[in-house]
This record gives C-alpha cells, structure tokens and sequence, in this order.
C-alpha cells in the first residue's frame, strides 16, 4: 500500500498538473486555443497559423522539455570564448576566458529538446532562406520585367517599415514605466517595422538576428495582418483614390522572352548582394530557386524545392517559431504594441505604395492605375488579387491582376533588401 | 547612393554606441538617439529606392535592347517572305493536307480553323502550302481531335 502511495505522488509530482499552478502558463494555452480556431475556422493562413499554435501550446505545457528558452538567452547560457594573445615567445598563448555575447550552443546540443534542435534552423537563419528558395521556383516575375516601373512601387510600400521604425522609437519618448513597458530598443524596433515588409520569412530572418525575444509575437502578429490583407487594403485604397482613377484600364504587358526571364535573376542577384550584401541570403536564395525554374533544366530541383522542401522547412519553422512564444516573453506589453505597431506598418505601407501609384497615374497621363500600388507590400499573390479586386469592383470590365503582379513580386524583393539595410546598421 | 552610404557610416559610429547601451531607457538618453534614428530612417528608404531604381534601370535597358532584338527579327522575317513571294508568286508545294486531319460533318468552321492552323505554320516556315483537300483519317476514333484535346490538357497536371 505505501508503494502504490508513494508511486501515485511521485507519478502527480511529475505531472504537468503542478506547474500548471503558473496562471500565466494557462494563459498561454488558451491564446494557443485561440490560434486555432484562427488557423482551423477563420483559416488565417493555416498553413503557418496551425504549426505555430501548435508549438505555443507545446512549449506552455509545464515539464514538457522540448524548449528551453534559458537556453536561447546569452545571459543564461554564454559562451566563454578561449582568447589566444601572442606570447611573444614564437607561439600563440591561452590567456583567458572571456565571456561573449554569443551562445552556447554545445549546451544546447546536449541539453536541448526536440524543439530546440528544430530552433537551430531558425536561430541559425536556416529556414527562411529555405523558403524563400521554394517561393523564388513559384514565382513568374515576367510582369515585373515587362513593367521595370513596377519596382518603384515596390519600393514605395515599404515606407511602411521605416515609418514604423520611427512609430516604434517614438513609443520610447511615453514615459510608459508605470505599465511595466520599458520601451523599445532600436534592433527590436527595426524588428517590429518589418512586419510592414508583409513577408513571413523576411520578418522572421530579421527578428531572429536582431531581437530573438520577439520572434513569437511579431510572426503572430505579421501572418495574421498577412492573411487580413484582403480586410485591411481596400477601404485605405478607396480613400486614397477617386473613382475615375480607380477604373482606369492598363494595356496589354508585353511578352517577355526566356532569355530575359533566366538573365533577371543573376542580375538581380549580381546587384543587390554588391550594394547590400546582407540582403543577399534571401534575395540570393530567392532568385536561385527562380533561376532553377526559368533555366527549365531542373525541374526535379524545381518540383521539390517547391512542394517538399518548403513544406518540410514549413512546419519547422512554423512550430518552432511558435515554441518561442513562452509566457515571459509574450505575456508583455511588448506584445500588445506589437501588434497595434504592425498594423500601422501594413496601413502605412499600403498608403505608400497607392499614393505613389497616384503619383505614376498623373505622369504617366493617367494610363496607370493607382490601385496596382497597394500590392507593393508582398504578400503574394494576396495583395495583387485585392488590387484585382477593388478594381474589378470599379470597372467590372478590368483585369489589373498581372498588372499588380509586378509591384507584388518587387514588394518581396524590396522588404528583403530593406531588411537587409537594417541588419547592415543594426546587425 | 555615396551620401547615403557616408550619411549611414557617420551616424553608424553613434547608433554602435546607442546599440551598446542596453536597455531603451539608456539608448533614448543618448544625445544622438533621435539624429541617429532619423538618418536611420531616410537613409534606409532611400537606399531601398535607390537599389530598385538601379534594377529598374537595369531591366529597362534589357527590355528595350531584347524588343529591338525582337523587332529586326521580324522584320528580316517578312523581308525574307515579302523576297520569297516575290520570287515564287505560284505556291511553293501543294501538300494533301489530308491524313491526320478530320472533317466530320464537313463542316466549314472546320476547315477554317485547320486552314488557318496551316497558314500560322507555312507563315512561319516561309512558305506557301495549297489545301487540295481535307479528308477523315481512316483508323476509326472513339473521340475527335478536339475532344481529345481537350481531355489531354485537361489530364496534363496528374
């Protein structure tokens, strides 16, 4: 009878049921709960939503082992470097050791749990580029050669990211100490306004370098707004825009050779990676996997880099990221302005990138449509339809979807060289 | 792109310094925050215009070199064919374009449809073709050659 006593209470104590008494950790479970019904009814990008519900739960279960946050935090787990100094004496000398901001990643080998191994491939910035080749053999970026001028819109939508960088740092001028928020530094500012970028992997790529802590709630954050685009774009461009403008036709985009469609991506590639080079692990990657597909030489490369691999590193990424979201770092108002913060990036970036399609009507003799400039902010091919869309709605005769096509696939490589812009300052 | 790139460089050695004050408490009592974030900021916009100005540049430069490319061609095309027609104003070959092709009711849209296929063709290769005649193909099929077409494209995804 003792045994039978003393296995029931030795069996309770290692149940999760006693680290539930965290109320925070219950918390967190909940919110889990909410992602799905997100992920599974309102199917808001389910393919990453799921996975990502699915690791916050996993990782909020108490006695769980499979993610170790203190392992990720340089302050609990820092590397000691060995430091070499020249002895003088016709060799290299050991002196000390010193500590580095670095981390331990052979405590995180023998110690790590299931999710912490998949976690390398996102601390290691792994993933994203895996997904950024898959996207690259997806996408035509035909419309974009046929319209070069599709890249300033582009460009212009990522205002978006730079405005927020300026949001997120003017937060930090609130004394807002009295809530328990602390501000914002500026790599976890640079952070936040990636949201704006509206690309998954290019958010998670920066976060993941500059401000680790945040990845759970800005990947939360940046593919809900991604899959609300549809909600949030049209009435920012029915404001900024008149009817007359709005159903305006644009001509036929001319054809575009293969020769033309395989020398874009080494250009690319050539040009970006020499003025940015921290651009050039996604926008390489992204325009290797293009070249894989208009080369029509690799379609066995093709055909998995587009459905194995990047559902493979899908899942990865997806459940990982969401294992990050531990009750410390989410439960915050870090979190809460995090989200008001990115949905400013999205709007602001929309703006931008219609009003500069305003800008192009009028010099162009109104032969641009304004509408094709909200697509700038990535989001493929979500953003290029609800330019479809609204300008169907306008003049149901129009067809603007490869039209916008152009400032969408430009949006994907503008926010990865913004991105890169900010890791070369901030990285 | 030089002055953004020094603009960047010159603030970079204070926002290294802001970056090494921990918390945001620390970087927002630097005296340099708010230029740094500033320049941080236009520059970083500018720069992102700057690149996709120069890939426009770039792509314009080859779309209008490959469109002249384009345009020569077709012309040394119908120079060749406005030469060959000019030489040879009869037909160049009579061809029985009968086998392969059907006629089932001898219907005259028909004819239209794979005489003007013909003409794409013989425009294309530079020549000339007559149609003498448009019969059935002798092995009896369950489907005609639109129908199963169309079965073709639409099996080709699995």
């Amino acid at each position: 009878m003792e045994i039978f006593k003393s296995t029931i209470t030795g069996l309770i104590d290692t149940s999760g049921f006693t680290g539930l008494s965290d109320i925070r950790c219950i918390i967190m479970i909940l919110l889990s709960f909410v992602l799905f019904y997100l992920a599974i009814v309102k199917q808001y990008e389910p393919l990453l939503m799921l996975p990502i519900a699915f690791g916050m739960l996993l990782t909020n279960l108490p006695l769980t082992g499979l993610y170790h946050p203190e392992l990720w935090d340089p302050a609990t787990n820092p590397y000691f470097a060995p430091t070499y100094v020249d002895a003088g004496i016709g060799g290299l000398f050991m002196s000390v050791f010193t500590p580095e901001t670095s981390l331990d990643y052979g405590k995180v080998l023998h110690e790590g749990g299931l999710l912490d191994m998949l976690y390398l491939g996102v601390k290691l910035q792994i993933y994203p580029p895996l997904i950024f080749l898959g996207i690259g053999s997806m996408t035509d970026f035909g419309p974009l050669i046929a319209n070069p001028k599709s890249f300033l819109l582009g460009a212009a939508a990522q205002g978006g990211i730079f405005f927020t960088f300026l949001g997120a740092c003017l937060l930090n001028f609130f004394d807002l100490s009295g809530i328990g928020f602390d501000g914002f530094t500026l790599k976890e500012a640079a952070s936040i306004a990636i949201i704006g970028g509206a690309d998954g992997p290019t958010a998670i790529y920066l976060t993941s370098k500059l401000a680790p802590q945040l990845l759970g709630s800005i990947a939360v954050a940046a593919y809900s707004y991604m899959a609300l685009v549809p909600v949030i774009q049209p009435p920012i461009m029915k404001a900024l825009t008149t009817e007359k403008e709005r159903s305006v036709k644009m001509g036929q985009l001319r054809e575009v050779s293969k020769i033309e469609k395989v020398v874009f991506p080494i250009a690319v590639t050539v040009i970006v990676s020499l003025i940015v080079p921290s651009a050039a692990p996604l926008v390489g990657i992204l325009m290797f996997g293009n070249l894989m597909k208009e080369s029509g030489v690799c379609d066995r490369l093709v055909k998995t880099a587009q459905n194995e691999l990047m559902n493979i590193i899908t899942i990865f990424l997806g459940i990982t990221v969401g294992a990050t979201a531990v009750a410390d770092n989410f439960l915050s108002w870090k979190t809460i302005f995090i989200i008001v913060l990115g949905l400013i990036a999205f709007c602001v970036g929309t703006a931008c990138g219609v009003l500069l399609g305003k800008l192009m009507y009028i010099i162009s003799g109104r032969k641009i449509n304004p509408l094709i400039g909200s697509a700038g902010v990535s989001a493929v091919p979500m953003a290029a339809r609800v330019s479809q869309k609204v300008g169907a709605q306008t003049n149901p005769s129009n067809f603007l979807l490869m039209h916008a096509m152009g400032p969408n696939v430009a949006g994907v490589i503008g926010s990865a060289v913004a991105a890169g812009v900010l890791l070369s300052v901030l990285g | 792109m030089n002055i953004a790139f020094s603009m960047l460089s010159e603030s970079g050695s204070a926002i290294e310094r802001i970056q090494g004050l921990g918390s945001a408490k620390d970087q927002l009592g630097d005296p340099d925050y708010w230029g740094s974030v500033g320049i941080l900021t236009i520059t970083g916009i500018m720069v992102v215009f700057l690149i996709l100005a120069i890939l426009i540049f770039f792509f314009w430069l080859m779309g209008t070199i490959f469109k002249a490319i384009d345009k020569s061609k077709a012309a040394k095309k119908a120079a060749a064919l406005e030469a060959e027609r000019a030489a040879a104003p009869a037909p160049a070959s009579v061809v029985e374009a009968a086998a392969e092709e059907e006629a089932p009711d001898n219907d005259e849209e028909i004819i239209a449809v794979i005489s003007a296929a013909i003409a794409a063709y013989a425009e294309a290769e530079g020549t000339a073709y007559t149609i003498t005649g448009i019969s059935k193909h002798k092995s009896a099929r369950t489907r005609s050659a639109w129908s199963m077409a169309g079965v073709n494209d639409n099996m080709r995804q699995f």
